[in-house]
C-alpha cells in the first residue's frame, strides 16, 4: 500500500469545493511562490515547527536533542536549524505541543479512516474529498489510490493544483477525480517565474488540456497585494478561461494572512508579512471587470 | 426606572405603520434590558420582566423562617399580588400582558422546601455527589394551552366548580385555592380591560388611542371569555406567560404554529386579519416573552406540520429580531423552503434562533419508554434543553443535574488511597461504577421525596390547570394528577470524566509517561508543583471525546452507557414512574466546576466542568463540528430526552446563498446522526469581547447560553468569560491582534 507525506487533515472544510469537505493537505511543492500561506507545505519532507506562544519554558527539548539545536539566545528559545535535521526527539518531549513535526507519513488506508467518519455529511451537501497541497501532483500516485478508495466507499474527490507538471504524467489522476480547481496566479509568464520560481507554460498548456476531459473546473487566483491583484492580470486571466466548456467559474481569493504564524513556526522569511487583504472597494473594482466581461466568479 | 405606562408620548396627528410600531418596541425592549442588566441581570432566560419601582411586594409568609408553604399560603399571596398588580401598557404594543415579578423567589432562598418533610439522610448524599436534586424546584413541564382556549378563564372556573361538587372534602383544599386563584385572575384581567378603556381616553395620539380601545375590548373578552380570533387569542397566551411567570415563573410552550393556525384561517377567510397583522401580533407575543415555542415538525400521522404561520412566526421574529426561543424539528417531510428560510434567518440576524430538534432520534428514543410514534411526536421543545408533552406529563426536566466529575473525583481519591488494589483506568473504572449508582439512586429517591410532598411546599396552582384530566382529580399534579410521570435526569461534566479516564489510560497505562501517584500527587498541588504544568500539558493533550474514535471518545460511550443503564434501572426500584437520562449542564458549569478539584485530564481545581454534553476546548485541532457532532451523537442515552450540541461559529462561515446551503446541509446530518437537540450561535469573537469588556456597548447582543438564548448585557461577568470562552476557542484566529 501507498504511503504519502500528509501535513494535515482537516474535516469539515467549508472553502475548499463544493458541500462539506474533508481535505487532505500533502506536502511537497514544486513552485515557490513567495506569498504561500501554506508555507510548511512546500518542502517534501517532515519539518520541525516551534510556535512559541505554547511554550511553557520546560526545557526539556533541549536536555533531549541529540543535535544541540535549541538554544537561549537573549533570553528567546531559539532553533539553531542549521543543526536541526528534524529527527524530531525534542517534540516527543514537548507536551505542550508547542514542538511539533510537519508532515507524518500516512497510508491511504489511514487516511480513509479519518475521510470515511464523515460520509454522512459529504452526502448531504454533495461534498467529498479534497486533496490539497503542497502540490497534489507532485503526489500523484498517491492521491490516485486515495482516490480509488474514495470512490470504492461512493465519496466524490476534489483536487487542488497549480497544473504544473506535464500532463501526460497526471493525466490518470484528472481522469479519475470528480471536481478540479486550479490555480492560475499570474498571466505574465516572467512575472510567473519571479513570483513562483517557475514558468507559467505548462500550466496554460494544461488548462486547455483539461477542459477535453469534461471535469467540472474552478479557476482561482490568489489576490496578492501588488502582485495579483491588478486588472491587467486578472483580465487576462479571466480572458484566457472563459470560453473553458467546463468552467464552473473563476474565483479570486483574497489574501489570506493566516499564514504569518507558521512562517515564524519555521523561521523561514514572511515576504508578505505586512501585507492585508484587498479592502471591499477593491474587490469591487476587480468583480466590476469580471462582471463586463460576463464571466462567472466568485470573491472568496 | 422605567414607566410602566406610556401615555401621550406621540404627537395626535402622528401616523404608525407595523414596521414603525416594532422599531419603537424594540428599542424600548433594549433600553429595559440594559436597565435590567445594570440592576444586576441574571444568567437565565429574559422572561420578558420589567424592572420599575411603582409595584414592591411584600411576602405574607406563613411559617417562622419566612417562607410560604402549601396551597392557602400561595394561594393568598398570589391573589394579592394580582389584586394590587399595577397594569403595564404601551399604546404601540399590540398587546398587554407584562409581569414584574415572581412569587416563588420571594421567598427566602435558603427556605423553599417546608422543612416539616426533611430529607438530611439524601442530603449527605447529594453533597458528597454535588447533586442538585430538583426538590422543590417547580414548573419545567409543559401546559396545554389549547385547554385555556377552548374554555377561557371563565371556563376553568366554572369546570372547578362542577368538579368540586363532585368531590369529597378531601379535595376542598385544591378546589377552593383553585377557584380563588382562577377568580382574582379574572378579577385582574377585567381591571386591566377598564384601565385601557381609561388610558384609551386619556391618549391624545388617534391611532394610538384606537389601539387602546381595541385593546381593551380584547381584554374584556378574555378575561373570562374564551379567544375566538387570532389577535385575542394571542392576548390570551400574553397575560397566560405573565400569570404563570408571576406565579412561579411557570413554563409553557408548545407547538405555536398549529395553535394558531386556526384562528389565523378563520381570520384570514372572514377578512378581518391580514398577513402583516399577524406578523405584528407574533412580533409583540415574542417581544412579551422568551417562551419556548416549536414550529414546523410531524403531526401524529408524520405529515408535517409546517403551514403559512410557521412561514409568519419565522418572519415576526425577524422583525423583532431578540431573544426567541424558537425550535424547529426536523423530519424527513419537513416543508425545505421553511427549513432554509429558518437557516438563512440563523446566519442573517445572528442571535441564535431558531434551534433545531431531531424527530427521528427524539421519537424512536421516547418509544423505548412504551409509548406510542403518536405520543412521541406529541413531544414538543418547550425548555432549555427539554420536550414535554403539552398537559400530559410531570417531569422535573432541567431541574435535576449529577455532577458526573464529582463522583468520579470521589473515585479517584476512594482508588488511591485504597492500598489493597494498584490503582489502574479498569480499577477506578469498578470504583466509579459503584459511586455512580449511589448518586444515582440517592437521585431518585430525592425526585420521590419531592413528588410525595411537593404540594405541602408548592403546588403549582396555574399550569395544575392545564392539564388533561387534572381538574377532574381535583389533585396537585404532583400528587397523582399527571397522566405520565417522566422525570429528567441529567448528568453534567460528561467531557471531563471520559478524557479524565482517558488520560489515565494513555499516558499512564500505555504510554508509561508518569505513574497514578506522581499523578495524584500533581492533582492535590492543582499541577502547580515542581513539573506540575508539564505534566498538566501532557494530561490535557490526551486522546479526547470528540477527537474521531478517540480513546476520550470510548470512554465518553462507556460513561453514558454505565450512567443510562444505572438511570432506567431507577424504573424498577419505583415502579410507576419513568426516569429518563439525558446530558446537561444548564448554566451550572461553574458551580459544578468549583466543588470539584484538579483532575487527570488536566483541567485546574474549581475550573468550569464542560458544557451539556460538548467536548472539552482543543478537542481535535481542527475542531472539526462533524467529528464533535458524531460522537455526541454517539453518547446520546436514547430514552426520548437531550443531550444537546452546542455549535459556535464565527459569522463569516455564511457569506452566501450557497453557505447556507452547506449549514443546512451540515444541520439536517446532525439530526440524522443520532443527535437529539441543537443550538447554534454566530458570533463575532471581535465581538463578543468588546462587549465583554463593555456589556453596553452592545445592549442588544443576543447569545444562546445554554438552551435559551439572553441578551448578553444581562450575564454576570463570570458567565459573560464563560461564552467567551467558547467562542474564542473556535474562533480565536479571527480575533484582532493590536
Amino acid at each position: 500500500m501507498m504511503k504519502g507525506i500528509v501535513t494535515d487533515i482537516q474535516r469539515f472544510s467549508l472553502n475548499d469545493g463544493a458541500g462539506i469537505r474533508t481535505t487532505v493537505f500533502l506536502k511537497g511543492c514544486n513552485m515557490r511562490c513567495s506569498w504561500c500561506h501554506n508555507p510548511e507545505t512546500i518542502s517534501a519532507h517532515s519539518q520541525l515547527m516551534f510556535y512559541e506562544n505554547k511554550c511553557i519554558g520546560c526545557g526539556k527539548c533541549f536536555q533531549v536533542c541529540p543535535q544541540g539545536a535549541h538554544k537561549m539566545v537573549d533570553g528567546k528559545h531559539v532553533i539553531d536549524r542549521d543543526l536541526c535535521v528534524n529527527c524530531g526527539k525534542c517534540t516527543e518531549s514537548c507536551y505542550a505541543e508547542a514542538l511539533v513535526m510537519c508532515g507524518k507519513f500516512m497510508s491511504t488506508d489511514d487516511v480513509m479512516k479519518q475521510v470515511r467518519q464523515d460520509k454522512a455529511y459529504y452526502d448531504a451537501s454533495h461534498g467529498g474529498v479534497t486533496i490539497s497541497g503542497g502540490e497534489v501532483l507532485c503526489n500523484s500516485a498517491f492521491a490516485e489510490e486515495l482516490t480509488d478508495k474514495c470512490h470504492k466507499e461512493g465519496i466524490e474527490v476534489a483536487i487542488e493544483t497549480n497544473l504544473s507538471i506535464p500532463f501526460e504524467k497526471v493525466q490518470s489522476l484528472f481522469e479519475k477525480v470528480d471536481f478540479v480547481m486550479c490555480d492560475l496566479k499570474i498571466f505574465e509568464d516572467e512575472l510567473h517565474k519571479e513570483y513562483t520560481g517557475i514558468s507559467n507554460k505548462v500550466v496554460l498548456e494544461n488548462m486547455k488540456k483539461l477542459d477535453t476531459l469534461n471535469k467540472p473546473v474552478i479557476v482561482r487566483t490568489p489576490l496578492i497585494p501588488g502582485v495579483t491583484d491588478t486588472k491587467e492580470n486578472i483580465c487576462a486571466i479571466a480572458e484566457y478561461i472563459k470560453d473553458m466548456k467546463n468552467l464552473q467559474r473563476y474565483e479570486l481569493l483574497n489574501f489570506n494572512p493566516l499564514g504569518e504564524g507558521k512562517y515564524r513556526s519555521l523561521d523561514k522569511e514572511n515576504v508578505f508579512e505586512k501585507a492585508r487583504p484587498l479592502s471591499a472597494e477593491a474587490l469591487q473594482e476587480l468583480q466590476s471587470v469580471l462582471a463586463d466581461m460576463g464571466i462567472e466568479y466568485k470573491i472568496v | 426606572m422605567s414607566a410602566i405606562k406610556f401615555i401621550n408620548q406621540f404627537p395626535a396627528e402622528e401616523t404608525f405603520d407595523y414596521d414603525k410600531r416594532i422599531k419603537l418596541l424594540r428599542k424600548r425592549k433594549v433600553e429595559q434590558t440594559e436597565e435590567k442588566a445594570r440592576n444586576g441581570g441574571a444568567n437565565e432566560d429574559d422572561y420578558g420582566l420589567i424592572v420599575q419601582d411603582e409595584f414592591q411586594y411584600k411576602l405574607k409568609p406563613n411559617h417562622e423562617n419566612g417562607s410560604i408553604y402549601g396551597y392557602k399560603a400561595w394561594t393568598e399571596n398570589y391573589c394579592a399580588i394580582l389584586d394590587s398588580h399595577p397594569l403595564y401598557c404601551d399604546p404601540l404594543d399590540a398587546f398587554v400582558g407584562k409581569g414584574f415579578l415572581f412569587l416563588e423567589r420571594l421567598r427566602p432562598v435558603t427556605c423553599k422546601w417546608n422543612p416539616a418533610y426533611p430529607f438530611d439522610e439524601l442530603k449527605v448524599l447529594f453533597d458528597k455527589y454535588n447533586v442538585i436534586s430538583g426538590i422543590d424546584n417547580c414548573h419545567h413541564f409543559t401546559p396545554d394551552l389549547q385547554i385555556g382556549f377552548d374554555l377561557g378563564w371563565g371556563g376553568i372556573l366554572q369546570k372547578l366548580k362542577e368538579q368540586r361538587a363532585l368531590h369529597d372534602e378531601s379535595h376542598y383544599e385544591f378546589y377552593d385555592s383553585e377557584i380563588a386563584v382562577v377568580e382574582a385572575i379574572i378579577r385582574f384581567l377585567k381591571r386591566c380591560a377598564a384601565e385601557l378603556k381609561e388610558l384609551g381616553d386619556q391618549e391624545q395620539n388617534l391611532y394610538l388611542k384606537e389601539n387602546l380601545y381595541e385593546m381593551s375590548r380584547v381584554n374584556k373578552k378574555v378575561a373570562d371569555g374564551k379567544p375566538e380570533t387570532f389577535r385575542e387569542a394571542v392576548q390570551w397566551m400574553c397575560w397566560f406567560s405573565m400569570l404563570s411567570r408571576t406565579y412561579n415563573r411557570g413554563s409553557a410552550g408548545g407547538q405555536l404554529d398549529e395553535m394558531l393556525r386556526p384562528y389565523y384561517e378563520k381570520d384570514i377567510a372572514e377578512g378581518i386579519l391580514t398577513d402583516e397583522e399577524a406578523v405584528f401580533y407574533l412580533a409583540c407575543l415574542f417581544l412579551q416573552d422568551s417562551r419556548y415555542f416549536q414550529l414546523g415538525g410531524p403531526d401524529i400521522n408524520g405529515e408535517d406540520m409546517t403551514s403559512k404561520i410557521s412561514y409568519l412566526c419565522l418572519d415576526a421574529a425577524d422583525k423583532i429580531n431578540i431573544a426567541c426561543n424558537l425550535t424547529i424539528r426536523v423530519h424527513d417531510k419537513l416543508d425545505e423552503k421553511f427549513f432554509k428560510k429558518s437557516v438563512a434567518y440563523l446566519f442573517k440576524n445572528k442571535q441564535g434562533w431558531p434551534r433545531y430538534s431531531s424527530d427521528s432520534a427524539l421519537a424512536e428514543g421516547f418509544m423505548k419508554c412504551g409509548y406510542s410514534l403518536e405520543m412521541a411526536r406529541k413531544r414538543v421543545a418547550a425548555g432549555c434543553h427539554w420536550m414535554c408533552i403539552p398537559g400530559m406529563e410531570y417531569t422535573m426536566n432541567d431541574t435535576v443535574k449529577i455532577n458526573l466529575l464529582k463522583v468520579f473525583e470521589v473515585a479517584y481519591q476512594e482508588m488511591m488511597a485504597d492500598k489493597s488494589e494498584a490503582p489502574s483506568s479498569e480499577n477506578l473504572w469498578k470504583r466509579y461504577e459503584k459511586h455512580l449508582k449511589v448518586a444515582v439512586d440517592a437521585t431518585g429517591n430525592g425526585i420521590m421525596h419531592h413528588l410525595k410532598y411537593q404540594s405541602k411546599s408548592q403546588p403549582e396552582l396555574i399550569l395544575n390547570l392545564f392539564q388533561h384530566g387534572l381538574i377532574e382529580k381535583g389533585v396537585n399534579i404532583t400528587d397523582g394528577g399527571a397522566n405520565y410521570y417522566n422525570m429528567c435526569v441529567d448528568g453534567s461534566g460528561l467531557a471531563v470524566v471520559a478524557d479524565s479516564f482517558a488520560a489515565c489510560e494513555q499516558r499512564i497505562e500505555k504510554e508509561k509517561k508518569l505513574t497514578y501517584e506522581a499523578l495524584t500527587k500533581h492533582i492535590a498541588n492543582n499541577f502547580e508543583d515542581e513539573d506540575g504544568e508539564y505534566i498538566r500539558q501532557l494530561m490535557q493533550h490526551s486522546e479526547k471525546y470528540c477527537g474521531g474514535d478517540s480513546l476520550g471518545d470510548i470512554w465518553a460511550k462507556r460513561v453514558s452507557k454505565l450512567y443510562t443503564e444505572l438511570v432506567r434501572d431507577l424504573n424498577v426500584q419505583h415502579p410507576g414512574i419513568n426516569f429518563i437520562p439525558g446530558f446537561f449542564s444548564w448554566s451550572n458549569t461553574l458551580g459544578l466546576g468549583s466543588t470539584v478539584g484538579a483532575t487527570p485530564n488536566g483541567r485546574k481545581a474549581g475550573e468550569a466542568i464542560n458544557h451539556g454534553a460538548n467536548p472539552n476546548g482543543g478537542f481535535r485541532k481542527d475542531g472539526a463540528v462533524s467529528s464533535m457532532c458524531n460522537s455526541i451523537g454517539a453518547i446520546q442515552p436514547g430514552y426520548g430526552n437531550c443531550a444537546p450540541v452546542q455549535l459556535e461559529f464565527d459569522p463569516g462561515i455564511v457569506n452566501d446563498a450557497e453557505g447556507v446551503d452547506k449549514m443546512a446541509a451540515m444541520i439536517k446530518t446532525i439530526m440524522n446522526t443520532g443527535n437529539t437537540l441543537l443550538n447554534i450561535n454566530i458570533i463575532d469573537a471581535n465581538k463578543i469581547l468588546e462587549a465583554h469588556k463593555d456589556p453596553f456597548k452592545y445592549p442588544d447582543l443576543v447569545v444562546r447560553v445554554t438552551g435559551f438564548t439572553a441578551f448578553f448585557a444581562m450575564l454576570t461577568p463570570e458567565f459573560r468569560q464563560l461564552v467567551v470562552d467558547r467562542v474564542t476557542s473556535v474562533n480565536g484566529n479571527k480575533i484582532n491582534v493590536e
